[in-house]
């Protein structure tokens, strides 16, 4: 029996590396050039059509750190993910059970509330300058119908909120779906208990569903705040960051600086500042969901 | 004697040069006499070696007029058989223009073109991957003249000039001297020609021709402003006022109040020509041709007196417009004007091109067309002086002027240069000029009515347009592309960049985010980041070669 | 699907439920329906107030359709979309899912919570910051504007969703089952494939639906790494951007044909999806 488990063991030692490494060395080999790149472009000054025409310290990491561009932008980028998570993830939860309690009819509802993760970011941000716009679209034309007129294009924080109702109208549909798999597994005889305990629905829900969905959730949660940090199609698509550069997401200022006009030493030092910053925000919040659950 | 005889002096010798009835060295003689100098002359007069061997047509070239027999005989051995050409284009517009005419070189010629069509959004980044990354895919690009300095950054430039091929009589024929000088300035750099004619873009004031020649409307000004009504604006300040009138009432007849000007101010989406655009004839003037940086260091000009009394008038408009046009997208601020909701509006000719389909316009046959209106007092930004003019009006390039160059990388020059010159053969040039569709406007001569060139009227008819609006559109056109004080584009290193600086700015102010002063410092102080970030000294020798 | 909660609601409860799903699929309906309204106005009908019906507000046309559909272009973009998603997805799946079986079962020098995270990070940069770097690797290995090099950066970077969801799901099949296994002489890979993995099905088809979706969506990388051949959808509409700003009815038309393949593929695999992953809460 000693002799099986030991062999056992030492199988076990090769057989996991041999899962693991693949994806371990594919992501290294892949990411491993580009990274030393862009560190490297990060202390570097960088001319389209020179190269590298010298090495400058932290003079880039400087430049952006007091770059009030910089900071707007990662601030824009705060409060549009602080806004849209919690409320896609509530709106999610709440659709994905009112889904699964199985009324005539769900299966439709889970197709068509699904539908929005499908459709392409781009296409949505175009779509909405003509939904927001104050000449003819619908949002303003409805609102119009109530006496409410508000510039949604033309003023950074009108701008903010049309971009934030777009990326709720277009992600919801991802915590849904996560949440809908998590409840699907809940069992029937949970239910029945349930039941002769709460009073009404919103009590099952809160203190049966949610509960059993939480570890679901916290993975929803993670990606979505990961994704949301480096918004791009939505926003620059509907204002390209306007006015002036008042509704420019982090990703928009880094893709102009970088894309537009190859200035590879602040990007590539706006790109780490960001990395770390990151870091430091998910690292803590997953090490946070993980204590609460074990 | 005005600038303006001169204009027309120089017109008309210019027009007995074409016709063949004065000689190159009379024509350069005389045009000294009127004040220009000999070397632009003689740019404009390069002895043409085709000039008297030209056919009109030929089955062989049925593609192309005027055709040589040089060409007719090299066709015939479909020299390009087997040969395969690359060009990158952007998507739409103008790279359907280019589109259009590849199957007919191919007949012609037996080669095979590539199009790679690209977003406008990744096109300078897939241009200058695909060639400082050596991979060299690309025979041709399209590019925008704003990305020409990036081209000359390296010690070989990343193009390569178009003389060598100009030359030789069996590529199709297409006269450069046909270029309109301001006009031309975009595809050289450094005095050598190296891009091949296709797109040439201004901006322009069109209005509302027959709302301007209402008596009712005029007398109505007139009451309300004490002097007759400006038509068209020549002034900026006629220009506010007329903005002004013609806001907030029905003057179109259509149930809603209108507007006097509409702009498409969004930022990061070329909004930012209104500004350079209307902003030139206070700081360029004839005693001062620097609106972007002073040639001694390289200092910006940019927050000078000038530029910021431009930038103070020009927020003013802003109450002529919906509060939204600053926002808007180029379509957009077209469309208040073809719906018939604007009476005035300063950008490109795609504004009358695009009223002339029933579909979309409302106005087509009422589009008037002139210079963008001057000042009476322009800032000298390098002595630091305000100077007083009667009328200093002032000429652009402003735009992309979208058109072909050739890659250094590639390897099938000769092949790429004859397409290239196959387009901007007269026959084909004047397809794309008239073809509202492929977003090309008229660049050469030949493509205005006489007395300048030589298109008529019954040529644009037959292709939509209706007759008023296209003499009116050429008419204005040209004014403002040969304006003798022209505002010059800035061709160095870096010019999106700087673009961009001064665009977000802007945007700011007109958002009330900003204060105009604030602005223009802010843009001038990140001007001069970025120049020390190219190299100062380099940015100054390519800065003063560009004016040459 | 739970029907005793359903069954024992009152008529009330019905109501309400009811009406929150239709307000929830009319509020997911809107921008569908106000994109194909769009789709068929001239552009200067785009803008015009009130007009909201065809035929009553305004003259439909079907112009931009027909430009897309006979736009050949259109046509290899789509193909070049299902092919580098349902490349990623095959991909990944393939170097995410056995990954994510080892950090759930064994233990490793570095904690497996570290090395979750650590492949999460590779979505934490914004893609404009690595992508010159990434056409630069992708020169050196000879596959700018190709399917295989786009499905090989897309994979890097959606590894993540593998390896973080399937790891939760493998720590939820019962150990007691592969015990069994073992007991009964299965070798460990032969529990992985024959045990572990049929028992997570709804799990891979979580996973893939997310990084098929993910990769149907990805445009900067396609505009920026391809320019011809390879180019995916995603990136064909971010060029409804030109010279003369945005075609918004043509952009309307690409929300609509850009969303059909997808959904169509999630129409027939979304009744795994209720069918349950418990994610570690509930040991059957």
């Amino acid at each position: 029996m000693a002799a099986v488990a030991v062999r056992r063991r030492e199988y076990g030692a090769v057989f996991k590396y041999v899962l693991l490494l693949p994806a371990v060395i594919w992501v290294i080999a892949f990411t491993f050039l580009p990274l030393i790149s862009v560190i490297q472009y990060s202390f570097a000054n960088y001319v389209l059509g020179e190269g590298i025409t010298g090495y400058v310290g932290f003079a880039n990491y400087e430049n952006v750190l007091t770059d009030h561009r910089f900071w707007h932008s990662i601030m824009v980028t705060a409060i549009y993910v602080v806004v849209t998570v919690p409320v896609e993830v509530v709106l999610g939860f709440l659709a994905a059970w009112l889904v699964s309690l199985g009324a005539p009819g769900s299966r439709g509802f889970r197709t068509i509330i699904g539908m929005p993760l499908f459709a392409l970011e781009v296409a949505i941000g175009y779509l909405g300058v003509t939904m927001f716009s104050s000449q003819g679209g619908v949002v303003a034309v409805v609102l119009g119908l109530i006496g409410i007129h508000i510039p949604w294009l033309s003023t950074p924080a009108g701008g903010i909120s049309a971009a934030i109702i777009l990326d709720i109208w277009r992600w919801t549909s991802f915590v849904f779906l996560i949440v809908l798999a998590a409840l699907g597994s809940i069992p029937s005889d949970l239910y029945d208990a349930a039941i002769l305990d709460a009073k009404n629905h919103w009590q099952v829900m809160w203190r049966i569903g949610l509960p059993l969905a939480w570890p679901v959730t916290t993975i929803a949660i993670l990606l979505r705040i990961v994704e949301c940090l480096k918004v791009f199609a939505i926003p620059y698509a509907l204002t390209t960051g306007g006015p002036g550069a008042s509704t420019e997401v982090f990703s928009a200022t880094d893709y102009l600086t970088t894309i537009q006009f190859f200035d590879f030493g602040k990007g590539s030092a706006m790109g780490i500042v960001f990395l770390i910053m990151v870091a430091v925000i998910i690292t803590v919040f997953f090490r946070q969901m993980r204590k609460a659950l074990d | 004697m005005t600038d303006h005889d001169n204009a027309d002096k120089f017109a008309q010798l210019a027009h007995a040069f074409m016709r063949g009835r004065m000689g190159r060295r009379e024509f350069i003689i005389k045009g000294m006499q009127l004040g220009l100098s000999a070397a632009v002359l003689t740019r404009l007069t390069r002895p043409s070696w085709a000039a008297g061997k030209l056919m009109d047509s030929a089955p062989e070239a049925k593609y192309e007029s005027p055709v040589t027999q040089e060409r007719v005989d090299f066709l015939k051995t479909k020299p390009y058989k087997g040969t395969t050409i690359n060009v990158m284009v952007l998507k739409a517009t103008v790279g359907d223009g280019l589109k259009y005419h590849v199957p007919h070189w191919e007949e012609e010629t037996g080669g095979k073109i590539n199009v790679a069509e690209v977003p406008i959004e990744t096109l300078h980044q897939q241009i200058f991957s695909d060639l400082a990354s050596g991979l060299g895919k690309y025979d041709a690009y399209m590019t925008g003249a704003w990305y020409y300095g990036d081209f000359f950054v390296p010690k070989t430039p990343y193009i390569v000039e178009i003389d060598k091929f100009l030359g030789d009589p069996k590529h199709p024929y297409w006269d450069p001297s046909q270029f309109l000088p301001a006009m031309r300035r975009l595809y050289e750099w450094g005095g050598k020609l190296y891009g091949v004619l296709f797109d040439a873009d201004a901006q322009t004031l069109y209005y509302r021709k027959d709302i301007f020649d209402n008596s009712d409307v005029q007398a109505k000004f007139k009451a309300k402003y004490g002097y007759d009504f400006p038509n068209p604006p020549k002034l900026m300040k006629e220009l506010h006022d007329a903005a002004e009138f013609f806001t907030g009432w029905d003057w179109n007849g259509d149930g809603t109040n209108c507007y006097g000007l509409a702009l498409h101010a969004k930022v990061n989406e070329q909004g930012f020509f209104h500004f350079l655009s209307l902003s030139a004839p206070y700081v360029i003037s004839p005693d001062n041709k620097y609106y972007f940086f002073n040639p001694d260091k390289m200092q910006p000009l940019i927050n000078s007196e000038g530029h910021l009394r431009a930038l103070e008038d020009y927020v003013k408009l802003l109450a002529d417009g919906p509060r939204e046009e600053i926002a808007w997208t180029l379509g957009q601020g077209w469309n208040l004007f073809l719906a018939g909701h604007s009476a005035m509006e300063p950008t490109w000719g795609d504004l009358p091109t695009l009223a002339q389909d029933p579909k979309t316009s409302k106005v087509q046959g009422k589009i008037g067309a002139a210079g963008i209106p001057g000042t009476t007092e322009a800032f000298n930004p390098i002595s630091g002086e305000w100077k007083k003019y009667d009328l200093n009006q002032v000429g652009n390039t402003n735009g992309g002027s979208w058109h072909c160059v050739i890659s250094r990388l590639s390897k099938k020059q000769e092949a790429t240069y004859d397409f290239l010159a196959f387009m901007a053969n007269k026959k084909n040039a004047f397809f794309n000029a008239t073809n509202g569709w492929t977003g090309v406007q008229p660049g050469m001569k030949f493509e205005y009515l006489p007395p300048v060139g030589t298109a008529t009227l019954a040529e644009f008819k037959a292709q939509g347009w209706n007759t008023d609006d296209v003499t009116e559109y050429l008419k204005g056109y040209y004014s403002v592309v040969s304006a003798p004080v022209t505002e010059q584009y800035l061709r160095i290193p870096g010019t999106a960049e700087y673009w961009h600086e001064l665009d977000v700015n802007v945007s700011a102010v007109l958002g009330g985010q900003m204060k105009p002063k604030d602005a223009l410092d802010a843009t001038a102080a990140a001007w001069d980041k970025i120049t020390d970030r190219y190299g100062r000294d380099k940015q100054k020798a390519l800065y003063e070669a560009s004016f040459a | 699907m739970i029907n005793v909660l359903w069954l024992r609601s009152s008529l009330w409860s019905r109501v309400v439920v009811y009406f929150l799903l239709i307000s929830a699929v009319v509020f997911t309906l809107l921008p569908f329906l106000w994109a194909a309204v769009n789709s068929i106005k001239t552009s200067a009908d785009t803008f015009l107030p009130g007009a909201v019906i065809p035929f009553v507000n305004f003259q439909p046309t079907l112009d931009s359709w027909r430009g897309v559909l006979e736009d050949p272009q259109v046509e290899n973009a789509f193909v070049s979309s299902m092919v580098v998603s349902l490349g990623t997805t095959i991909f990944g799946l393939i170097l995410g899912v056995p990954a994510a079986y080892a950090l759930a079962r064994f233990r490793f020098p570095i904690g497996s919570n570290d090395i979750a995270l650590w492949f999460l990070s590779q979505r934490v940069l914004p893609p404009a910051v690595v992508l010159v770097p990434f056409y630069l690797l992708l020169v050196h290995l000879r596959l700018i504007d190709t399917w295989t090099g786009l499905i090989f950066c897309n994979s890097t970077f959606n590894l993540a969703f593998a390896v973080v969801i399937m790891r939760d799901i493998f720590r939820d099949v019962s150990t007691e089952i592969e015990d069994a296994a073992k007991v009964e002489g299965a070798r460990p890979w032969q529990v992985f494939w024959k045990v572990s993995l049929p028992l997570s099905v709804d799990g891979l088809v979580v996973t893939s639906v997310l990084i098929f979706a993910f990769t149907w969506n990805e445009a900067l990388f396609s505009a920026a790494l391809t320019s011809q051949s390879a180019t995916t959808f995603s990136a064909l509409v971010l060029a409804s951007r030109s010279t003369r700003g945005v075609d918004f009815n043509v952009a309307s038309v690409n929300t609509l044909i850009g969303v059909l393949p997808p959904v169509i593929l999630y129409f027939f695999v979304q009744r795994y999806l209720a069918r349950g992953l418990s994610f570690g809460a509930v040991k059957g």
